[in-house]
């Protein structure tokens, strides 16, 4: 019945109403075609050849020798690997991190809302803002330096953290999970809340402990969040570009370069364009296979 | 229904004040919360201290009452274009929220709606694009800035914004335009409405806490953005706050960390003020992609 009438409307719309509704794709079409269609083309053309942006310059057609390039260049490699290890740590991290705090959270009947709204707080401070507050803080004579060698005496003496690129890289993976935490806390929460009450209730009459209540009825639950937040937060992690130009700028050597700072690099320092170009399609590959690959391992009923 | 013997001592467990695993749980949250905000609490005392302060071993979290200074705050305030900064990134994150919210609900609506040819193409691309980091495709975009002389305009980023947040802004909306009943489409028709009027008084109306939500964070996106903005905005009169906060710590590298905090709490007020009174589209909002998901 209703799916009939579905059928009808659906008929009803396209005969009469088609060029309104045409107008109102207009606008949306206009914007992304110019500035994000149009650029994905042209990048792709680029990626082919020795791109020079000068007025009047020749751009000579190297076939596919940046995209040789991207995979045997030593540096492409190191910004890849830091951001695969951003990535791999941060998301896991900052995800199980805030699902704790949602659980928590979701435990307490007092202050839950007070508690909420400061965790998340570093999520809306932007990140330039923490970026220099972690610059600030992990500096040599800096305040976390101070906490663990003069206050808990864990090591004895001061971390060049900014000054090597493992230190350096923890310090911004400890940064993304740090920030990352009250969003994740957020989206948990909801989906918590959207677990039925009745599914707890009948596995304590069956004798279910709270471990296995999680194993078995939260975590099944909310599967589709997590996939959600995966996807998210890997996206994020590849978008990565404002805290490491802020607090290392790539330094020492290239050694703390993400993708986009490196690309960056390569196109406003170095001026090859058409490197840059091929290595964003790299990546947008590298980001896809692992999207697809996500939602082929996870397989949320409903999306 | 299920009530059996043990449910009532259970019960009666969990109403007592605090039994210890209620307790457990505050020790840990309050654990985390130390972890959360000693950092923000550290970056507003430093604002208040000089700046010769800011260097001395050990570090202050909490500094003597005889050091405070507003003199940072005054020095950022009267001595730097702050305003024009402050300004300037209020004008572009207000300009690409209203953009983005008229372009992606209409697309979203659009391809929620109707089959008209291209539009699973458009979807599947829409989504495709939310993979690509936007300044991946720095390049292009940046002959393309040039050849409009969007180079030191505003508008420059505004446009580039807007059409990096349309396609996640699309996916969001469409999703929760697809759970609205189309019998209201169609009651509208047959009261002799059309496809504007159906977008005005049904859809907008419907859909406005997940275009709120999707709202709040184009402005904070907006609002935040390094990368392109730095491209872009080259002379002081158009910079925007994370441009201009960068510049001035570069420029006084290392040396006045008072000034710098100074600027960034102050720069960081809007978001604090649309937190605290748009709490609830905050939250709720960002949860409807992610349960339906």
């Amino acid at each position: 019945m209703t799916s009939a009438i579905f059928f009808r409307t659906s008929k009803y719309f396209r005969k009469k109403y088609n060029v309104r509704m045409l107008l109102m794709l207009v606008p949306g079409l206009v914007v992304m075609g110019m500035f994000t269609f149009y650029p994905i083309i042209k990048m792709f053309v680029m990626s082919f050849f020795d791109w020079k942006i000068g007025y009047n310059q020749v751009s000579p057609f190297v076939g596919i020798k940046n995209y040789l390039t991207v995979f045997s260049d030593p540096i492409t490699g190191m910004a890849l690997a830091n951001t695969m290890f951003y990535a791999v740590v941060t998301v896991p991290g900052q995800m199980i991190l805030g699902l704790i705090a949602a659980l928590l959270i979701n435990g307490i009947r007092k202050f839950s809302i007070t508690f909420r709204l400061l965790y998340y707080l570093p999520v809306i401070t932007s990140w330039v803002v923490v970026a220099l507050l972690f610059r600030y803080i992990f500096s040599n004579q800096g305040l976390l330096n101070y906490l663990l060698t003069d206050v808990f005496k864990w090591i004895p003496e001061h971390i060049g953290w900014l000054s090597t690129r493992w230190p350096a890289m923890t310090a911004m993976t400890l940064l993304g999970i740090w920030k990352g935490i009250g969003w994740n806390m957020v989206i948990f929460l909801a989906a918590l809340q959207a677990v039925p009450e009745e599914y707890y209730e009948a596995a304590s009459i069956d004798g279910a402990g709270s471990i296995q209540k999680f194993f078995h009825i939260t975590l099944p639950s909310i599967k589709g969040t997590i996939l959600f937040c995966t996807i998210m937060l890997i996206i994020g992690a590849f978008n990565t570009y404002t805290p490491i130009a802020v607090i290392t700028g790539g330094n020492p050597a290239h050694q703390t370069d993400v993708v986009l700072t490196w690309m960056y690099y390569q196109t406003f320092s170095s001026f090859k364009m058409g490197y840059a170009a091929a290595f964003s399609f790299v990546i947008a590959a590298v980001v896809a296979v692992i999207a697809v690959t996500l939602f082929k391992v996870i397989r949320p009923e409903r999306v | 229904m299920l009530k059996k013997p043990g449910m009532k001592s259970i019960f009666v467990k969990n109403k007592r004040v605090l039994s210890s695993p209620m307790l457990i749980k505050y020790l840990l949250l309050l654990l985390g919360l130390t972890v959360m905000v000693t950092p923000m609490i550290y970056m507003i005392t430093s604002s208040f201290r000089p700046n010769s302060l800011t260097f001395t071993y050990p570090p202050k979290i909490i500094p003597d009452v005889s050091e405070l200074t507003v003199e940072n705050y005054l020095y950022i305030l009267f001595k730097q274009n702050f305003f024009r900064y402050m300004l300037n990134t209020l004008y572009v994150a207000g300009a690409t929220t209203i953009l983005a919210a008229i372009i992606s609900s209409m697309l979203a609506y659009c391809i929620s709606r109707f089959r008209f040819p291209g539009r699973n193409m458009l979807y599947g691309t829409i989504i495709t694009i939310m993979l690509i980091p936007g300044l991946a495709m720095l390049v292009p975009q940046f002959e393309l800035a040039v050849k409009f002389k969007l180079i030191d305009n505003l508008w420059g980023v505004i446009l580039f914004y807007t059409a990096w947040v349309t396609p996640f802004s699309t996916f969001l909306i469409k999703g929760f335009i697809d759970n609205i009943p189309r019998e209201l489409d169609e009651s509208m028709y047959i009261d002799g409405g059309t496809v504007f009027t159906i977008y005005q008084k049904v859809i907008i109306p419907i859909a406005s806490p997940a275009i709120a939500a999707v709202s709040i964070f184009n402005f904070l996106f907006a609002f935040e953005e390094l990368g392109w903005a730095q491209t872009i905005l080259r002379t002081d009169q158009v910079r925007t706050l994370s441009v201009a906060i960068t510049q001035f710590f570069q420029a006084h590298n290392r040396t006045d960390w008072g000034y710098v905090f100074a600027m960034t709490n102050l720069s960081m007020i809007p978001v604090i003020i649309l937190y605290l009174l748009l709490q609830k589209y905050f939250i709720s909002g960002l949860t409807s992609g992610a349960i339906k998901g």
